[in-house]
């Protein structure tokens, strides 16, 4: 790092040091993950613990995600009403059409990406001060395997409440679309509040989404945590690390799904 | 409410900065020089997946129809007009905003900003207005760049996946007249950079508490980065259309 003896890199090194650190990073979250499957399978994991967490992950996030949710329907019932009005204004299927997009689009990825914004930050800062306080060595010192005790509680509770996080998301974003509706464009009620073009398809898809984002950001985050060094500009920096690749992985899986779904269906 | 009175008053100061603009031009260069090439790899990546993910998801409604003109008016106005941006925004509050706040939270719990007040050097003319200004003309350029990754992906996806030719792609694309939406993408981009520089700068400021605070601080920066985001989205989306 201080550059004196090592002489300038070449194009080629430069080139490939980003992938290098690219490949490298997937590894260590994959063994991070699977040390942390393999500790779920053959422990029992502190209930307390994971209470806790189930709280930390979902309630404490239920305003954050209620809030950026609901603007979100909001916006995209006046973007799509405006578009619509100029094509042909028939908002019929406006609610439907939303809705479809919702449960299988937007309502995880929105969701993932808060999550990985409030939470995947929250986590890489608490383990990562931890870290650089050397708080995880004690850990190490009492006999105690930090994965078990800081990584398992926050995977296990990230799935189940990222999908509960989905569902309220969707319902209240589909809320505000349908005052927006009601409001903007006279559109009754019972006609925005259309199921019919929800398909088996579209549910599977969401929840996969959801549970798929909920696991991968406890662990990406507590590994960004984790490889925290340096005093507190490391933690910032393990931070900033997190958010990057949860919000990274959210996209990256999201395209991966709807894919392969699209692909299975069609 | 205390934070929304710190966030007005520190761009009231930046404001106050920029008339007459004494700030400092060098630290604004390198400010805008490392903003841009921090996070030009994200934002292309980002605006490539977010174009590939938009045409898969207009694909399923245009699938059912058959009517696969409508694919790039459906892709390219969700792009441009509200994913890319929103997207990139967010990417980019992660990246860019949440890195200002660290260094800036160090620098605090490391007295340095004291030192620069013991020296007669403001730090909001000093550290903040560079910062102001290269995220928001940033974070606009970066969001042209995005866009052109965006429609790019999304031709791949509709060659590839969809089975649509990607020339349909571009025609649907062309034919509809997107550079409103274009235009206002972009404004969209420039507001997101200017909330996000300065919720970031706002937080970084403040730290207390050595490392467990600069960690504590950036979670803070990057939710209220959000909520501003969607906020500022709300607001544009509605001035816009009026």
């Amino acid at each position: 790092m201080n550059g004196k003896d090592s002489s300038e890199p070449m194009f080629i090194e430069r080139l490939g040091a980003p992938l290098g650190d690219l490949v490298r990073t997937l590894r260590e979250i994959f063994v991070l993950l699977g040390r942390t499957v393999r500790t779920v399978a053959s422990e029992r994991a502190d209930r307390r613990e994971v209470v806790r967490q189930l709280f930390d992950i979902g309630v404490e996030s239920l305003l954050f995600i209620g809030v950026t949710l609901g603007v979100l329907g909001v916006i995209s019932l006046y973007q799509g009403c405006t578009q619509l009005e100029r094509v042909l204004p028939d908002f019929s299927r406006a609610g439907a059409t939303y809705l479809a997009t919702l449960v299988r689009e937007f309502g995880p990825v929105i969701c993932g990406l808060m999550v990985a914004t409030r939470t995947g930050s929250a986590i890489a800062a608490q383990v990562g001060s931890m870290v650089v306080t050397e708080q995880v060595d004690a850990l190490r010192m009492c006999n105690t395997d930090p994965v078990r005790y800081l990584v398992v509680p926050r995977f296990l509770a990230g799935g189940p409440m990222l999908l509960m996080l989905t569902i309220i998301g969707v319902c209240i974003s589909f809320l505000g679309g349908m005052l927006t509706a009601r409001i903007g464009w006279e559109v009754p009620y019972s006609t925005y509040v259309n199921l019919t073009m929800v398909h088996s398809h579209d549910v599977v898809m969401g929840v996969l989404k959801s549970l798929s984002f909920g696991y991968a950001i406890p662990i990406i985050a507590a590994h960004a945590g984790l490889s925290a060094h340096g005093g507190s500009e490391g933690v910032g920096a393990a931070t900033t690390r997190s958010v990057v690749n949860c919000s990274f992985a959210v996209i990256v899986l999201d395209f991966v799904i709807s894919s392969s779904v699209y692909l299975v269906v069609n | 409410m205390e934070i929304v009175g710190g966030l007005t008053m520190l761009f009231l100061r930046i404001l106050r900065a920029l008339i007459p603009p004494t700030f400092d031009r060098r630290e604004t260069w390198r400010n805008l020089y490392k903003v841009g090439v921090q996070s030009y790899a994200i934002v292309a990546v980002t605006g490539f997946f977010a174009g590939a993910i938009m045409v898969i998801q207009t694909g399923d409604f245009v699938g059912r129809t058959g009517a696969t003109g409508l694919l790039g008016w459906g892709a390219g106005f969700a792009v441009l007009a509200e994913i890319g941006p929103v997207l990139i925004g967010l990417m980019f509050s992660g990246r860019v905003g949440a890195n200002n706040t660290a260094e800036l939270g160090t620098m605090a719990v490391t007295e340095q900003i004291d030192a620069l007040r013991a020296l007669a050097i403001e730090p909001i003319r000093h550290l903040v207005v560079p910062r102001f200004m290269a995220m928001m003309v940033m974070l606009g350029l970066l969001t042209c760049i995005g866009d052109l990754f965006a429609l790019f992906g999304g031709a791949l996806v509709s060659q590839w996946i969809l089975k649509v030719h990607w020339r349909v792609f571009y025609y649907g694309l062309i034919e509809s007249h997107l550079l409103h939406e274009f235009l206002v993408g972009i404004l969209k981009a420039a507001c997101f950079g200017l909330s996000i520089s300065v919720v970031s700068c706002y937080f970084g400021l403040r730290v207390t508490g050595g490392a467990s605070g600069v960690g504590r601080a950036v979670n803070q920066s990057v939710v209220a980065s959000a909520i501003g985001i969607w906020v500022v989205d709300l607001f544009l989306t509605w001035a816009t259309y009026l």
